[in-house]
């Protein structure tokens, strides 16, 4: 326990977040020669406790005898208040050191609504916040995560960037760092060496060309052999690299707090308004015996009570059926349930869902994401009207009484029938829960209606997203639709999808808007309750950009955009005719089961899709 | 033929930050790890058999917790004891373990006090004494507890049955509390220090025993009934 926070902690809100010694954190020795790495979550430790991601690192870096990693995560604000008073400098949990001592401090960017975490926690730490400020003496900023995909708006702010999986890159960053120290090489030194991996990203060695009229043209380098493009690391096979076989187990409730297994990267389902969809192709699936070894190995180093399946699409792993009985046979007689995250029933047998049923209580979720079959066509949505009703039935008739139902509203070509088909749909699932559910109870459905945020590398990446204005329009209309007591109707903030909309196609231009919003005050943009959009505009206005026009300005097709160096492997033709597809309502198939789409993936990056059962 | 243990343990400074679910959560993990045969609730979400004494406060320590563990199968104490520590994380620790006789009542339903060891750093004894001298001689000691259904007023002064030594150490002073616990009457720490006028979160607080008290006789939750050897 950190000598520094003890004091405090009888103070604040679930103290033991911050105490450590949780079962199987890697407390190693903090030696001279050994290469130290601070991964930083920029959520709170429930929050970031549950990161997959944040645990592979973390194992494969102390796996090595030439480094160690430690965590570190932003103190929730009655926390960061008595250290600010105190002058307490944020630290990790492992060693309570502080994060300047660290070689390097790596971030994972979850969310663009998180970027503010980010720059709150180098201030919290002592740590300047751009890079041109730092120096010798303190460690390397970097980042990797989904957002890595557009870093721009936080470009200035890192070290380098790493776009895609990082469980080979950073073996080969931790050799390279090694070999700089021992030849006593500077930083500059050791930057010019790592940008010449592929999958890393230094942004200094760049700088942006805007025109007169302000239009984006483009990153020149600075830096002599530096590549333009910039390619996402990704796995050939996943049956090969390390999995965590030992989570460190948190004291306090977390999310995603089970014995959780990645079952495989990647879905090709290809709906258009899905970054994920689009940025972690192509399909690979891992060995369901390997599966099952780790999980043996996972529940017996953390006595968890529940087995995750993880993936984008879990449903769409060839043998989730089998993998699914398997682990019922084996965990079930000891009390071990299953779950999976999303147990989306598009891609999901009730059955299935029944046979998890038999160990938890999990509720069902359907996301038709659009009111209408033409609207789901348009988004590659492939989920017919009869799918939804099968299945709902089925569900109903199997005994679940609440059902949720997800949507979007503000989708390219959207109309006022597709608002109304929202609503008919809901009406229609409760009607079906009226007539097939069991009777126990009454039936519930609730709707979740998020607004469409237009994201980079997605074929809906140059559309402009509505103006607030409409989709406040848009949501009042479906409160008005929706009212009923059997159906409950939530949907987020506008604001904070407009946020979000501004930085995921934002340019480096933004990075002073993001350091004067932590100044004004914003933190935990995506805790509901913390979001403070007036202090947002304020800082948008101080740094004189106008976020309109980056949220809902639909770009040409022959525009530059802020992320075309950050190659996830995708053809922009694939984009712009997925594009064009949608606008005739064309549906693209699953390359996991059909034919290839040619997005690109598989030849640039040289993988091709896996699956579990062999063959596609 | 399954088996009852119950087990006496420690929490120490390292997780005694813990809120009671956590604590629970961590002991149930631990016992799955052991691979000892635990008998489960039946129906949709089995649940692992398992009770214990009155919730530990936040940030206290102890050397008398309680347990209840039941198993499928016969299980020695001896064997449970060592093969939970192993599991168990740091900071926790079994101290003393039986086996159940059948139809031992419930930890909940017969502990009714709990004494705590306090160390006030910067307290002075005069003042404690002083303070409890006063106690001595008045009957109540009104204060307003929030609870799930409002505020309700609370006489707290019968709920301290005992202040021991009151010993000055270090740079502060240390003493011993009794109070009651439990369903029929239960002093929170925080209430205690303000029954003694100490900031508990500043405090170093042990509970060093919950007992089952009747009249003038004091029992631990091992001494499992049987007195007669
Ligand atoms: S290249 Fe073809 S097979 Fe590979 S991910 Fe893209 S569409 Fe699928």
């Amino acid at each position: 326990m950190d000598k520094r926070l003890e004091p405090l902690l009888p103070y604040v809100q679930k103290p033991a977040r911050y105490t450590n010694g949780e079962l199987n954190a890697v407390h190693k020795e903090w030696a001279d020669q050994i290469t130290k790495v601070a991964l930083a979550f920029p959520d709170i430790y429930d929050v970031g406790m549950g990161n997959l991601g944040f645990k592979i690192l973390y194992e494969i870096i102390n796996a090595r005898p030439d480094a160690l990693a430690e965590r570190a995560y932003a103190p929730w604000l009655d926390m960061q208040q008595l250290m600010e008073e105190r002058g307490i400098p944020l630290t990790v949990l492992e060693s309570g050191r502080d994060l300047v001592e660290f070689d390097f401090v790596g971030f994972t960017l979850q969310h663009e609504l998180s970027h503010t975490n980010i720059i709150k926690m180098m201030d919290l730490a002592g740590i300047p916040r751009f890079s041109h400020e730092r120096g010798e003496e303190h460690p390397f900023i970097i980042a990797g995560g989904p957002c890595a995909y557009n870093v721009e708006p936080l470009a200035d702010f890192f070290d380098f960037v790493v776009l895609g999986e990082g469980e080979e890159v950073i073996n080969e960053i931790l050799d390279l760092y090694a070999a700089s120290r021992k030849s006593k090489g500077d930083k500059a030194d050791f930057l010019r060496k790592v940008a010449r991996l592929e999958g890393v990203y230094v942004p200094s060695f760049y700088t942006p060309v805007y025109t007169d009229d302000g239009m984006y043209a483009g990153l020149e380098p600075v830096e002599e052999g530096v590549p333009s493009k910039i390619r996402k690391r990704v796995l050939a096979d996943m049956n090969t690299v390390p999995i965590p076989e030992e989570f460190v187990v948190p004291y306090v409730d977390a999310v995603h707090d089970r014995a959780m297994v990645e079952i495989m990267r990647g879905c090709s389902r290809g709906c258009r308004f899905c970054q994920a969809g689009m940025i972690y192709r192509p399909v690979r699936e891992r060995d369901p015996e390997l599966l099952k070894e780790t999980l043996r190995k996972l529940v017996a180093a953390t006595g968890y009570d529940e087995i995750s399946l993880s993936s984008l699409s879990s449903g769409d792993y060839s043998q989730i059926g089998t993998l699914v009985t398997d682990l019922i046979a084996e965990f079930g007689p000891c009390g071990v349930g299953v779950s999976l995250p999303s147990l989306r029933l598009d891609s999901f047998g009730v059955e299935l869902a029944e046979e998890i049923q038999k160990t938890r209580k999990t509720g069902l979720t359907f996301a038709p994401e659009a009111g209408t079959q033409r609207l789901r066509d348009v988004i590659n949505k492939n989920v017919s009207d009869e799918d939804l009703k099968q299945v709902v039935q089925g569900a109903f008739s199997a005994g679940w009484y609440s059902i949720k139902l997800y949507f979007m509203i503000g989708l390219p070509t959207e109309t006022e029938e597709d608002l109304d088909g929202i609503a008919r749909l809901a009406h229609q699932v409760l009607q079906w829960g009226r007539k097939y559910g069991t009777g126990q109870r009454l039936p519930q459905v609730s709707v979740s209606v998020s607004s469409f945020v237009p994201k980079p590398h997605t074929p809906f990446q140059w559309m402009g997203q509505n103006t607030m204005e409409e989709l406040r329009e848009k949501q009042k209309y479906l409160k008005k639709a929706l009212r009923h007591p059997g159906i409950r109707f939530n949907y987020p903030r506008v604001e904070e999808s407009f946020v979000e909309a501004v930085f995921a196609r934002g340019d480096r231009r933004l990075g002073p808007v993001l350091a004067r919003a932590v100044d004004l005050g914003c933190q935990f943009d995506s805790w509901t309750d913390c979001f403070q959009f007036e202090l947002w505009m304020q800082a948008f206005s101080d740094c004189g950009i106008d976020p309109h026009w980056y949220a809902q300005r639909t770009r040409e097709f022959g525009e530059t955009l802020p992320w075309d160096h950050l190659d996830p492997g995708l053809e922009k033709e694939f984009l712009l005719y997925e594009w064009q597809r949608a606008l005739r309502g064309e549906p693209t198939p699953d390359c996991r089961w059909d034919y290839c789409s040619d997005c690109g993936v598989c030849p640039n990056l040289l993988v091709d899709i896996a699956l579990a059962g062999g063959e596609a | 033929m399954g088996s009852i243990i119950r087990f006496r343990f420690s929490v120490g400074s390292e997780v005694r930050f813990l809120s009671h679910l956590d604590l629970l959560r961590t002991l149930e993990r631990a016992l799955r790890r052991t691979g000892l045969p635990i008998a489960h609730t039946e129906g949709f979400n089995p649940r692992p058999k398992m009770s214990f004494g009155f919730a530990l406060p936040v940030g206290v320590m102890s050397w008398a917790e309680y347990g209840d563990f039941e198993f499928n199968e016969k299980v020695s104490p001896h064997a449970f004891e060592t093969l939970y520590n192993e599991h168990l994380p740091q900071g926790f620790r079994v101290l003393a373990a039986e086996t159940l006789p059948e139809g031992t009542p419930a930890l909940m339903s017969v502990i009714n006090a709990a004494r705590y060891q306090i160390y006030i750093p910067g307290g002075s004894a005069a003042e404690v004494k002083e303070r409890v001298d006063w106690l001595k001689q008045v009957d109540t000691f009104v204060i307003e507890r929030q609870t799930k259904k409002g505020v309700r007023k609370v006489n707290l002064r019968p709920l301290l049955l005992e202040v021991g030594p009151i010993s000055p150490v270090g740079g502060g002073v240390e003493i011993t509390t009794l109070s009651s616990l439990g369903k029929q009457g239960n002093l929170r720490i925080d209430e205690l220090g303000q029954l003694l006028d100490f900031p508990y979160r500043d405090a170093v607080i042990t509970r060093t025993a919950q007992l089952i008290m009747d009249g003038e006789e004091f029992r631990e939750p091992m001494e499992i009934g049987v007195r007669d050897e």
